[in-house]
């Protein structure tokens, strides 16, 4: 892993505090260990990010963050609270 | 003497939001099936009339009493001339602003806490849970729950948690409960603590916990809120703008350029929206959501001649540059990152209504700096970035000799975020290098083109 830019520092827009690289990297995403989904928005303008992760990370996982479209909120609530009526069910 | 402040007195406050689903075409929210999105399917977290409201295309919806007598704690906010800022531009532009940052909360997001707390209540919900980022939304939920007796718990991002502890001090004072997520007090929480002990969580994980507790209440009276994105949301932001208009017409003026800083387009839309009605309708207005860049590129790139293309068909040009090999997401195209926007704010970009803009960090802060030191407020972070705007745009109204009205929101203040100030009064956001070898990188891809001149006036 290539961690030349793990303490490069910039505001976050969804947390609205200083973040690391790593912690975009390493932590932003919805689970532990999944990158953020605006890691490629936030961080294009500093080093030539998709080439990193392409050299860093598993290709599915960069395939997914290149190649993802803005996704409604809506969604991402729906898909929410059909998680959470599964966990009580089960 | 000009006066500072417009205000409007209580009774003139708009007693109605402006809904802009009644005047631009949005394609219906579909659910991940494809198929629309039932108002059942968000009955879980949300309460009926504001799944009405979320899909509503009625022009004109009345703020309930109730809403307007909380509201009436800080609002009508003021109107502000911004005397002292257009002296020291030394602009023929008047710089108007609305100071949201005199709500309790300290931001504009009361302004929709308030109503959903309340259409929450006279649906006999007793709890809210939600998440926050930086604390401003826990803060306003707390505050709007607070004034209508309701309980509210927040997960916070753990990271934030720990860099901001008097946002919890503010959310407890109004009687929240703010707990640092990733938590212990629900499924997916736990579960990750248990492999992850140290994590310093995601705002995922946060918005995950927050469902999961008002879905998981056994007595089905807790429901969920989220303070920006959603139609309604947007559409309680309006009364920042419907106020703005009245205020003008009383010193007869009218913005030819609406500034805001779009995040999760709430404070923008609050703003514009009920200016966007009279671009729809004919005004010669221009708009801009301003979003952050954080393009270190001018200041750290080489200076080079480069292709201004990936393919290098075209000229070479002096330029600072990365390399003309490296690739922006496409998403970058209009200049605004879609990610986590506001559909409407997405789509009036689509059509041409809004003009995009970005500005980068240390625009932002010197902006936020000049703005305190004349206006006398110490703007939040993410209101720097319109403020940034503000400024360039008045020096363009003093480069053109037009008494240009502009009309910006002062959507917080920065009284918790001054940790940001220090760094920047420090030097120490600027000092982003570049790390060894990659400018080396760089330069490998120019090594066959001519080097530009360093060329200087005089």
């Amino acid at each position: 892993m290539d961690r030349r830019w793990d303490d490069c520092e910039r505001r976050c827009p969804r947390l609205g505090g200083p973040v690391t690289f790593a912690y975009c990297r390493d932590h932003g995403g919805d689970r532990p260990g999944a990158p953020c989904g605006k890691l490629l928005d936030c961080w294009w303008e500093r080093f030539d990010v998709a080439a990193y992760l392409q050299a860093n990370l598993p290709a599915e996982t960069v395939a997914k963050l290149l190649q993802r479209e803005p996704r409604p909120k809506i969604h991402s609530l729906l898909e929410m609270i059909a998680r959470a009526r599964q966990d009580l069910d089960d | 003497m000009t006066n500072r402040k417009i205000l409007l007195t209580e009774d003139e406050m708009p007693r109605q939001w402006y809904n802009i689903l009644a005047d631009i075409k949005l394609n219906p929210p579909l659910g991940p099936d494809g198929n629309p999105i039932k108002p059942e399917d968000l009955a879980p977290v949300f309460p009926m009339k504001l799944i009405e409201q979320e899909v509503s295309t009625q022009r004109w919806i009345d703020i309930p009493d109730a809403v307007q007598s909380v509201y009436r704690i800080w609002r009508p906010s003021p109107l502000v001339r911004a005397l002292s800022l257009e002296k020291v531009l030394d602009t023929p532009a008047r710089i108007y602003f609305k100071n949201e940052s005199v709500s309790p909360p300290g931001s504009h997001k009361p302004n929709t806490a308030v109503p959903q707390a309340y259409y929450n209540k006279i649906s006999g919900i007793e709890r809210m849970t939600t998440e926050t980022g930086a604390g401003q939304w826990g803060c306003a939920l707390s505050f709007a729950c607070s004034q209508f007796g309701l309980e509210c718990k927040v997960f916070m991002v753990r990271v934030s948690f720990d860099q901001k502890p008097y946002r919890k001090s503010m959310m407890e004072v109004w009687n929240g409960r703010c707990v640092a997520s990733p938590s212990n007090e629900t499924r997916a929480g736990r579960e990750i603590l248990a492999k992850f002990p140290d994590t310093p969580g995601s705002l995922g994980i946060a918005i995950s916990e927050a469902i999961e507790a008002a879905v998981s209440d056994p007595s089905g009276k807790t429901r969920y809120s989220l303070g920006s994105v959603l139609n309604h949301v947007m559409l309680h932001q309006t009364i920042i703008g419907l106020e703005a208009k009245l205020q003008l017409a009383k010193v007869g003026d009218y913005p030819d350029v609406i500034i805001g800083c779009a995040g999760g387009g709430s404070n923008f839309a609050g703003l514009a929206f009920p200016f966007v009605l009279d671009k729809i309708n004919g005004k010669a207005i221009e708009i801009y959501p301003v979003e952050p860049a954080a393009c270190p590129t001018l200041t750290k790139a080489p200076f080079v001649y480069d292709h201004g293309d990936t393919a290098g068909y075209t000229p070479l040009l002096p330029m600072h540059s990365l390399g003309h090999s490296f690739m922006p997401p496409p998403l970058h195209a209009g200049g605004l990152r879609y990610h986590g926007m506001a559909p409407t704010v997405s789509q009036l970009v689509d059509e041409g209504l809004l003009t995009p803009k970005s500005v980068n960090q240390l625009e932002s802060y010197a902006a936020g700096i000049t703005l305190a030191r004349s206006e006398g407020i110490i703007p939040a972070p993410e209101t720097t970035h319109a403020l940034a705007t503000v400024i360039e745009e008045a020096q363009k109204a003093k480069e053109e000799g037009r008494e240009k009205v502009i009309l910006f929101n002062w959507s917080g203040h920065g009284l918790l975020d001054l940790g940001a100030y220090d760094k920047f009064l420090a030097g120490q956001l600027s000092n982003f290098e570049l790390p060894e070898g990659v400018i080396a990188e760089s330069e490998k891809v120019f090594a066959h083109y001519p080097k530009p001149a360093h060329l200087k006036r005089g």
